[in-house]
């Protein structure tokens, strides 16, 4: 065998005792890492009984003032999960902390997941006390940041909000509708007053967007301005959508008349579409001859959504998709599509669904 | 003493409502999924079931659909409260379907879910 030089020896022999120390190392990080999850995780059973107790009326917030930060982790982990007084004492726990203080502090770091960080926690714990702050970061320059702050102030439960939240929709650095939306959702009832407001008033994203939550908490009261927009020809074609939308979620038998002449006569086919959707979740027969003239459109999206409409309504509707369905012409093969769907929809299946 | 069966697949949830139930002095069980709270119910015979909907293997509604199945009348007749995110109105016509007794909808009040239970037992079987 042939022995290496020396200064070859001297580098495999270096680079070995490197990998060695580079494994070690390594086994050490995760030695240490796996300590420390099990210490914590034996410090979290220790003190949840407390929480409990807490909850339970049996220790007070400021008796755990001075636990280990490990107890913020369960206390954040149970906060969403309840309501009501259990929510409250939670609360007070994280104040008693400094946790609100220091997420407080924190909404002005440098890094942004720091601050997005400290906005999901202030929103989680209902502080209304910091709404300003974190109506600012509705236009932080980062965009999960701005979320963060959205989310935040829906969860927060302030509704003083609601028109910052509809404002970051059209600003510089918009937050995308469907964020504004949970949070909005998240705010419940109390937002439906700032809600009709932004229908009559806001840009034209806010009122889009306010018609469609107005009509998915089913507000009565909104029926009378929903219509107004619906039946504004120089109204943006999507608020007149979601307009339409509202209505036919909310099943409100008064805009039926407002419903049918869009669906004739309106020009754009994606708004006559959701006018024929809403007339069919209402369901009311006298509006049965405006969604067979809905019929006659040139746009297939039109027809279908007249001949689902039509279907929906018994016995009028149906009877008369068959008397449709038995001519010629376009309307034919959707009214015959439509009955041959009603006919072959299966039962429901309740205790397999997820 | 009345037993009722927890079944959640959140460790802190279902620990929580153990420990509130645990101290109204009921005896307590906790499952971690469906299919174990299945396994577990038709075993303890249980007085009360506590279901989460959203579980790994087996959901909330067909555990409680296969305990309404179930050849046992006497299981089959056991009080079953959903508690669950899921209560919007067709989540609820779902569950009644499928047999829930009553539904204690999350985020919940332990305040809420102590009457409930109590309602769902038969009257006087808490002790006092």
């Amino acid at each position: 065998m042939t022995a290496l030089p020396g200064p070859v020896l001297l580098l495999s022999t270096g680079v070995t005792g490197l990998v060695v120390l580079l494994l070690l190392s390594v086994g050490g990080a995760h030695l240490a890492r796996r300590r420390r999850e099990q210490r914590d995780a034996s410090r979290r059973a220790a003190l949840t009984p407390l929480v409990y107790n807490l909850l339970d009326g049996e220790q007070t917030a400021q008796s755990l003032a001075d636990a280990p930060a490990v107890l913020d982790d369960v206390v954040l982990h149970l906060l969403p999960q309840l309501r009501g007084n259990d929510r409250q004492v939670l609360r007070d726990l994280l104040v008693a902390r400094g946790v609100v203080d220091r997420a407080a502090e924190q909404l002005s770091a440098r890094a942004p997941w720091r601050r997005g960080r400290a906005a999901m926690l202030l929103g989680a714990t209902g502080s209304t006390r910091h709404t300003p702050d974190l109506v600012t970061l509705l236009e932080d320059r980062s965009p999960d940041v701005r979320s963060a702050a959205t989310r935040a102030l829906g969860k927060a439960g302030d509704v003083a909000a609601v028109p910052y939240l509809l404002a970051a929709l059209t600003t510089f650095r918009p937050v995308p509708s469907g964020i504004v939306g949970m949070a909005v959702l998240d705010l419940g009832t109390p937002a439906l007053p700032a809600l009709r407001t932004a229908l009559d008033s806001g840009t034209a994203s806010a009122r889009a967007l306010s018609a469609s939550l107005l009509g998915l908490h089913g507000d009565l009261p909104a029926v009378a301005a929903l219509t107004a927009a619906l039946d504004d020809p120089g109204a943006p074609p999507h608020v007149r959508r979601a307009a339409a939308g509202a209505l036919g979620r909310i099943g409100a038998p008064q805009a039926g008349d407002a419903l049918s002449r869009v669906t004739v006569f309106a020009v754009d086919p994606a708004l006559r579409q959701a006018a024929a959707e809403a007339l069919g979740r209402i369901g009311d027969p006298d509006c049965v001859p405006a969604l067979a003239a809905g019929m006659s459109a040139s746009d297939l999206r039109v027809r279908t959504a007249c001949a689902d409409a039509l279907a929906s309504i018994t016995p009028e509707g149906r009877d008369r998709l068959r008397a449709l369905g038995a001519l010629d012409g376009p309307a034919a093969p959707a009214a015959r599509a439509a009955l041959d769907a009603v006919s072959s929809a299966a039962p429901r299946s309740l205790a397999g669904a997820s | 003493m009345p037993h009722v069966l927890v079944v959640d697949d959140d460790p802190v949830i279902a620990d929580l409502v153990a420990f509130r139930l645990g101290r109204l002095g009921l005896e307590v069980s906790v499952e971690a999924d469906g299919e174990a709270g299945l396994a577990a119910a038709r075993a303890l015979h249980p007085d009360l079931v506590v279901l989460d909907w959203m579980m790994p293997r087996m959901n909330g509604l067909e555990v409680c659909a296969a305990l309404r199945a179930d050849a046992d009348a006497g299981l089959a007749r056991t009080p079953v409260l959903l508690l669950t995110a899921k209560a919007q109105e067709p989540d609820l016509e779902r569950g009644f379907a499928a047999g829930a007794t009553d539904f204690v909808a999350k985020p919940f009040s332990t305040r809420e879910l102590i009457s409930r239970v109590t309602a769902a037992l038969p009257p006087g079987s808490i002790p006092a």
